[in-house]
């Protein structure tokens, strides 16, 4: 087919197309030896070398605009090996086909040369990148949705100007070029990052590159995300999702939604983490494999050739029913029954094993016969369910379109791709339709953790806002309803110590550091960084004042706690305060028992020392999540957030339960002295224990 | 006047940033003879590149590149014990 790329599609010429194994130019070889041609020598049986020459490299591929490489591949297809050049590069007009025993003809255009007879041509240094994509073209899209010069599946250094040899420039004199981290293709790993990467220009301010200070973006997120993730959002030309040799060939399936690759199709990216990058999150065309192995006797999977497959389905096409013989799409149990035992049957006698079990991968599993016969299936532990995908690094977008330059939104709400989008995994799964899995779970957490989160992420943290609202408007409906407690309006003097300093300061201190981890955590909670940064300058500044007053804030309970739990203890009379609700409800006042701490205020106590606990320590870990499996920090993530929401409520109920619901108690945490009419209101029982200690202190003193 | 005489003097400088590598140069043909279509000379033969760009810079320094060998200059039997399929570690022996 006139067109389609045959070997010259990825080979420049020289190398294989011109020197055999013994580094012999194969038409002078072959002329000086023709037998070879009848030999059973890979290089030359059956060939015309003699006829059509070789192919040296063609400079002209990569250094002449214009060059017409649809004309070099028509050429090739032809046997016309060494006019491919002549032909595609426009020098001259190329008669005759070698593949129909025709001696091509030249004709030079005349108007290329001088009076000398010397041609002229504008070749460039360095190449100019529609080049490049002759080979890189077709080839990346289906990678990776990769195209070049393409408003819509654009790329800003692109956009800026920069040609692919600005990136990727020789880097010696063998026309070796400047290799970033491909992590599929094991092709000349050892020229793996010889250009600069993201950080090393964007630091350095590399041909002008603009160098971010990402002051909105969470630090951590620096750490853990590769510079593609966010810069990457979408790529607007449809990739492969997968690719399936059942038939014997390779039937490449775009994108699901799309109809073709490389058509206008908007797709977004698989994250995966670890891998070739550390640690970090990068995004992938993972590009499904559905093929076929034989487990030899050394153990190893070895894949088969589309013609040792191509034979074991010609066996079964025809029993196949509903199926497009050039796409079988293979997913019952019967199916691949089916055409394992076709392949068992056909690789009998294959000289390349010691063993026949032939093995099919789809879907991350795979399936093979067991002893009876039967289809069994496992995940897929071989080489081919550990292809990390191939990772996406052109086509980045604009900063005003990454991730991130609208908010934590981006990611983090119900909507996202990152933790939300639909990744296929599985191009025909058990009922033959592909099968799906939300993006985050691809991170690592575990199905119930990931549950767990999302609960805490979609249908929690929305309604954060309007919970307190609604417990603000609950508490104004029960002050303007039930009223204050009056037993201080008339401002009576302080007389008796109920708080000593340790106590004030102790509830100073909690009281602050939660004021800090409440102004913080709660922009946290809805990722504003815009608020991050006006009130902490920085996300990296309003983590470490989270970190910091969580510590005092822990340590600071911990004291409470020794002050304070003899006093939080329960007694036989907190079950009348209780009965009572503590008089806070009925419209009418009505006198309650209390010791030093009331019911409600042991409540209050233990429920947030408990949740200060649990926040510390869920808190500390999660300073050092990095470390911790995916799995541990979700829940930790949701435990710490949910309890917040718990603790959050209660102090605020607290605060005015401490203030304007109870005239007269707030003096307690200044000066530390109440009024005897307020100890005596309040706290009847804590009242008389203090009275009976001085026998004359509760005598003849108005109420 | 002035920015005429600026033009000047930058002109050259813009024309030299349009980098033209090479200056006009013969074709040769395979076994290095001219081919000078405007005389007729060696007209009917292509080109090779060998020889022509050869002419000035190292060929066969150049076709070592990976680009050009695409991994045929590194082929082995033994190049993965772990995927004997694999031959290099370029797309020629590569499964």
């Amino acid at each position: 087919m006139p067109g389609v790329p045959g070997c010259g599609g990825c080979h420049p010429g020289g190398g294989g197309m011109e020197f055999d194994r013994d580094g012999k130019r194969f038409d002078k070889r072959l002329a000086a030896e023709p037998q070879l041609a009848q030999s059973l020598d890979g290089d030359y049986y059956q060939s015309k070398w003699d006829k059509t020459g070789v192919v040296e490299a063609d400079c002209f591929i990569c250094h002449l605009p214009g060059y017409n490489f649809k004309e070099r591949n028509i050429q090739l297809q032809n046997l016309n090996f060494k006019w491919a050049t002549v032909a595609a590069s426009g020098i001259a007009e190329v008669t005759g086909l070698v593949k129909d025993d025709q001696q091509p003809k030249v004709a030079y255009n005349k108007r290329l040369f001088n009076e000398n007879g010397k041609i002229v041509l504008d070749l460039t240094y360095p190449p100019p990148s529609e080049n490049c994509v002759f080979c890189h073209g077709m080839s990346d899209a289906k990678k990776r949705g990769f195209s070049w010069n393409d408003r819509v599946n654009h790329d800003v250094h692109n956009l800026r100007g920069l040609s692919c040899a600005a990136c990727h420039p020789a880097i010696d004199k063998q026309h070796n070029f400047a290799k970033g981290d491909e992590n599929v293709s094991s092709v000349r790993n050892d020229l793996d990052n010889t250009m600069k990467n993201c950080r090393q220009c964007h630091t350095e301010g590399y041909m002008g590159a603009p160098r971010p200070k990402h002051l909105s973006i969470r630090p951590n997120h620096l750490d853990k995300l590769a510079c593609e993730v966010c810069h990457i959002p979408a790529l607007h030309v449809a990739a492969a999702e997968g690719f399936d040799v059942t038939t014997g060939q390779i039937v490449n399936y775009p994108k699901v939604g799309a109809q073709k690759i490389g058509e206008r199709f908007t797709w977004r990216p698989r994250y995966v983490k670890g891998g070739h990058k550390g640690e970090k999150i990068w995004p992938v065309n993972p590009m499904l494999p559905v093929t076929y192995t034989n487990l030899n006797q050394d153990g190893l999977y070895y894949p088969l050739y589309g013609k040792e497959i191509g034979k074991g389905y010609a066996k079964i096409k025809d029993k196949l029913e509903g199926k497009k013989p050039n796409r079988p799409e293979l997913h019952t149990p019967e199916e691949i029954k089916l055409m394992l035992a076709a392949l068992s049957e056909t690789l009998k006698g294959n000289q390349r094993f010691q063993q026949v079990k032939p093995f099919y991968h789809k879907g991350g599993e795979i399936h093979f016969l067991n002893d009876k016969g039967e289809v069994a299936s496992r995940k897929d532990d071989t080489w081919v369910g550990h292809t990390e995908g191939f990772n996406i690094n052109h086509n980045v977008a604009p900063a005003a379109l990454a991730l991130g330059a609208n908010g934590c939104g981006d990611c983090h709400s119900d909507t996202a791709h990152m933790f939300k989008g639909q990744i296929v995994t599985d191009m025909f799964g058990p009922n033959g339709k592909p099968v799906t899995i939300s993006a985050g779970r691809l991170f690592g957490c575990a199905p119930w953790a990931f549950s767990l989160n999302q609960f805490h992420q979609l249908y929690l943290t929305p309604y954060v806002s309007w919970g307190i609202l609604l417990l603000v408007f609950v508490l104004v409906l029960h002050y303007t309803g039930q009223g204050p407690k009056v037993a201080d309006f008339y401002a009576a003097p302080g007389e008796i110590q109920r708080f000593s300093l340790a106590e004030r300061w102790t509830h100073l201190v909690r009281l602050i550091t939660f004021l800090v981890l409440f102004l913080t955590g709660y922009i946290f909670f809805y990722n504003n960084v815009t608020m991050l940064r006006l009130f902490f300058g920085s996300p990296a500044a309003a983590v470490i004042f989270h970190w910091v007053a969580g510590l005092i804030f822990v340590a600071a309970s911990i004291v409470s706690l020794f002050l304070w739990y003899k006093d939080a203890l329960f007694v036989s009379y907190d079950r009348e305060w209780l009965k009572q609700h503590g008089g806070y409800i009925g419209g009418k006042e009505v006198a309650v028992p209390a010791g030093r701490l009331n019911a409600g205020q042991k409540i209050f106590f233990w429920l947030t020392v408990v949740l200060s606990l649990i926040m510390g320590m869920t808190g500390i870990l999660l300073i050092f999540k990095s470390s911790l499996p995916l799995t541990f920090t979700c829940l930790l993530s949701t435990v710490h957030g949910f309890s917040a929401i718990i603790l959050v409520a209660a102090i605020i109920a607290h605060a005015y339960l401490g203030t304007i619901a109870n005239p007269g108690t707030w003096s307690a945490m200044v000066d530390g002295k109440v009024s005897r009419l307020w100890a005596k209101k309040h706290h009847s029982e804590w009242y008389k224990e203090i009275t009976a200690e001085e026998p004359s202190a509760g005598e003849g003193k108005p109420e | 006047m002035a920015l005429a005489g600026a033009l000047m003097v930058l002109a050259p400088a813009v024309v030299s940033a349009k980098v033209r590598t090479c200056p006009p140069f013969h074709l040769k043909t395979d076994d290095g003879k001219i081919i000078n279509p405007l005389t007729g000379e060696n007209a009917d033969q292509p080109y090779s590149t060998r020889q022509t760009c050869g002419a000035c810079h190292n060929y066969d320094q150049i076709i070592k590149g990976y680009h050009f060998q695409q991994g045929w200059d590194r082929i082995k039997d033994d190049f993965s014990p772990k995927k004997p399929w694999v031959l290099s570690d370029g797309m020629m022996g590569k499964f």
